[in-house]
């Protein structure tokens, strides 16, 4: 097995402290988050790098941040939905802060369902039947997992059925939300002007144009929240920081999937990936917190230091996974992560610098995978798998989310038929104990597979 | 020297002892699962042994397989039982290139290449429909053995039409099957055709014959014929069906030593 276990991080944190690590004023031991209530955190096992544990701190500490930021005046905006194009918008002001609640969808997990959110939920009428991010709703009830926000967004439309009515939910509890409304992203008819997005997608003119008019309402919401006017300029440099993050993310995807023996570990890739999204509350930490994982990564690379054998097999991982223990799994079983779609991936494309910077975000917004036909976001990822040299595709259903139950099949489908490499389907809910020998029977198989593959 | 596979599934242990220069099956045996499945597992691996006059310092090597073969503490490596239906099917049936698995919960659909290579495979493991605990189910609410349902459905004139894909709710259909007076072999063989279904919407529309079909459940007669009504292929089942997963793990620990 590799990574260290939340003991083994007890004694190393020591040992560290004493050869003389500095941390930021949110380090500390990892354990203290275990006395917090995050009870998975004995379970997991982790990167032993002190760029490592200041990635898990930082994650872990991003309520204190909210809590902190609002004490220091500043507005808290919650930006539900759209992964990655409203934080942009709202960074580029001075006093506000963005941050996901729908990353509330992982507290049942962290915690071991002992904060009681998916009951909470189900008494509002939101069972099991919906995707887990329905955990959120539970968490406005309580305010015990962030505070509640002095501004809600949340796009709608073509992003997630499930996602909107748990919104709606919350709404219906006295929150109110701005709405933007998110197109399909559809093929262009023969006589329609299109638009190449980032992601290589194309979107019609009109549609860039009628999502650039719906954030311009979510800027205007954000200008009367925060008093201040969001000039071109204030937004132009709030993409170049933004890029900035994507950038280093982008380098550190590279130098891992792509090196030869793995540098770091599934687990704290995903934790890294997801940052693109939503800077966990702190847009210039988070790109220090991925330069130092980016040092780290080519550090390990330039020594020839592998966290794994030379000869796992390489896979290519789509969806996030609800229990994070999953990303452990995947190396107890003989794999290393070469590729991600966790459903964000127009999060991680650099967005336009040289485009009105509306425009580019609208742009930007219309490469969302899950806005666009499962076929799309088929093409996008075997573009990456091909460019990472993966050699075979998990697919991560999460249980109760409606753009999980048929797009899997349809995503394996294309990459069995054009790229030829075995795909498996797993199912991965918030905590996955009981089930982990049949996801585990179906990881090795598909890791077996792509062994005898290799002959 | 033995090469030794032990099969841990869920309703049983199976183990093969194979001689490694000619991989023919020295001795073979059965046991059923329980809690303890490791101590199951040795006292079997122990009396094989015993009445083939082996010792354990004959042994190159023990590959375990199945749900269990985690818990078997003597296995020298582990590989799931996906590889080694693949391995046991074609050292049996070489011409085989699907492979359909039902064993006592979960059922497996395996496409091999000419080598005998898995190329695909697709598995139901969450859902008891499709497997041998449905059949277990039926015989027990029809107060018959499982080893005479095969000859209950072999009298079916018109098999019943069990529209359920839930085991639970499949049974309240039974339920009310029998209260309406629908004879039990014609509801024997309507389930029968539900799982053979069920392995189907697994399958896709491209089943390549050979199919050879394994598992536990193969032993139960009339299986065979109920996925060859739906698969539209002649079915094919495997000598001594149960052991293939375990002759599969033998066959891969016979392999040189690197």
């Amino acid at each position: 097995m590799s990574g260290i276990t939340l003991s083994d991080w007890d004694r190393h944190y020591i040992e560290l402290k004493e050869a003389g690590l500095k941390e930021p004023w949110y380090g500390g031991p990892l354990r203290r988050h275990v006395e917090d209530g995050d009870l998975r955190l004995l379970k997991l096992r982790y990167d032993d790098s002190a760029a490592a544990l200041r990635l898990w701190n930082f994650l872990l500490t991003e309520e204190d941040r909210l809590r902190e930021a609002r004490s220091n005046g500043k507005k808290l905006v919650g930006v539900m939905k759209d992964l990655g194009t409203v934080p942009v918008m709202a960074y580029s002001l001075p006093n506000v802060v963005a941050f996901y609640p729908d990353g509330a969808w992982w507290t049942p997990c962290i915690m071991e369902m002992s904060e009681g959110l998916f009951g909470l939920a189900a008494s509002y009428g939101l069972d099991e039947s919906f995707c887990p991010v329905r955990a959120m709703l539970g968490a406005f009830v309580t305010e015990a997992h962030f505070p509640i926000p002095d501004m809600l967004t949340c796009s709608v439309g073509a992003t997630c059925d499930d996602f909107s009515s748990i919104a709606q939910r919350v709404e219906g509890l006295g929150y109110p939300i701005n709405w933007w409304e998110m197109p399909a992203r559809r093929k262009p008819g023969p006589n329609e002007k299109v638009i190449r997005l980032p992601g290589g997608f194309y979107a019609t003119v009109d549609q860039v144009a009628f999502v650039k008019s719906e954030l311009e309402r979510v800027k205007t919401a954000l200008e009367e929240l925060s008093g201040y006017k969001l000039s071109d300029d204030m937004l132009k440099d709030g993409i170049r920081a933004a890029n900035k993050a994507r950038k280093t993310l982008s380098e550190l995807r590279l130098a891992v999937f792509t090196a030869k023996s793995s540098p770091i570990p599934a687990l704290e890739m995903q934790i890294a990936e997801m940052f693109a999204i939503h800077f966990c509350s702190d847009r210039e930490e988070t790109a220090a917190v991925l330069q130092d994982m980016l040092a780290e990564a080519q550090k390990r690379i330039s020594s020839g230091i592998g966290i794994l054998p030379e000869d796992s097999v390489r896979i290519f991982w789509v969806n996030p996974v609800a229990d994070l223990r999953a990303m452990n799994v995947l190396e107890d079983c003989g794999g290393r992560i070469c590729g991600a779609d966790y459903l964000f991936a127009h999060a991680l494309d650099e967005i336009p610098e040289d485009l009105h910077p509306m425009e580019a975000l609208a742009r930007m917004a219309l490469a969302d995978p899950m806005v666009g036909s499962s076929h799309d976001r088929a093409e996008r990822i075997m573009r990456d798998i091909e460019a990472f040299g993966s050699e075979a595709v998990l697919i991560s259903k999460i249980p109760g989310a409606s753009h999980c139950a048929t797009e899997g099949a349809v995503i394996g489908r294309a990459v069995k038929a054009e790229l030829n490499l075995p795909v498996v389907e797993i199912e991965v809910p918030p905590l996955t104990d009981s089930m982990q020998p049949t996801i585990m029977t179906r990881i090795e198989a598909l890791i077996e597979t792509a062994r005898e593959w290799r002959k | 020297m033995i090469g030794v596979g032990i099969d841990a599934g869920s309703r049983a242990i199976k183990i093969v002892l194979m001689d490694t220069m000619t991989h023919e099956v020295i001795t073979s045996g059965t046991v059923g699962q329980g809690v303890k499945s490791n101590d199951l597992a040795m006292e079997l691996f122990e009396q094989l042994l015993k009445d083939s006059s082996h010792n354990s310092e004959d042994v190159q090597k023990i590959v375990a397989t199945g749900y269990g073969r985690n818990t078997i503490s003597i296995a020298d490596a582990t590989i799931t039982e996906i590889t080694c239906h693949a391995r046991g099917v074609h050292h049996v049936v070489p011409e085989a290139r699907t492979v359909v698995e039902i064993g006592g919960q979960d059922s497996k659909l395996l496409k091999l290449g000419p080598g005998g290579s898995v190329q695909d495979f697709m598995m139901n493991d969450r859902c008891a429909a499709g497997t041998g605990r449905f059949l277990e189910v039926v015989a027990d609410r029809l107060s018959v053995g499982l080893a005479e349902l095969g000859e209950l459905a072999s009298r079916s004139v018109t098999p019943a039409a069990i529209s359920s894909m839930c085991i639970v709710f499949a049974e309240t259909e039974i339920i009310g099957l029998l209260a309406s007076g629908t004879p039990p072999e014609d509801i024997v063989a309507g389930v029968q055709n539900s799982i053979a279904t069920r392995i189907t919407s697994m399958a896709g529309k491209s089943v390549i014959p050979p199919v050879v079909f394994t598992g536990g459940v193969a032993l139960v007669p009339g299986m065979d014929k109920a996925l060859e009504r739906v698969l539209g292929h002649r079915v094919e089942t495997a000598p001594n069906p149960q052991m293939t997963g375990a002759l599969g793990a033998a066959l891969l620990a016979c392999k040189p030593k690197r």
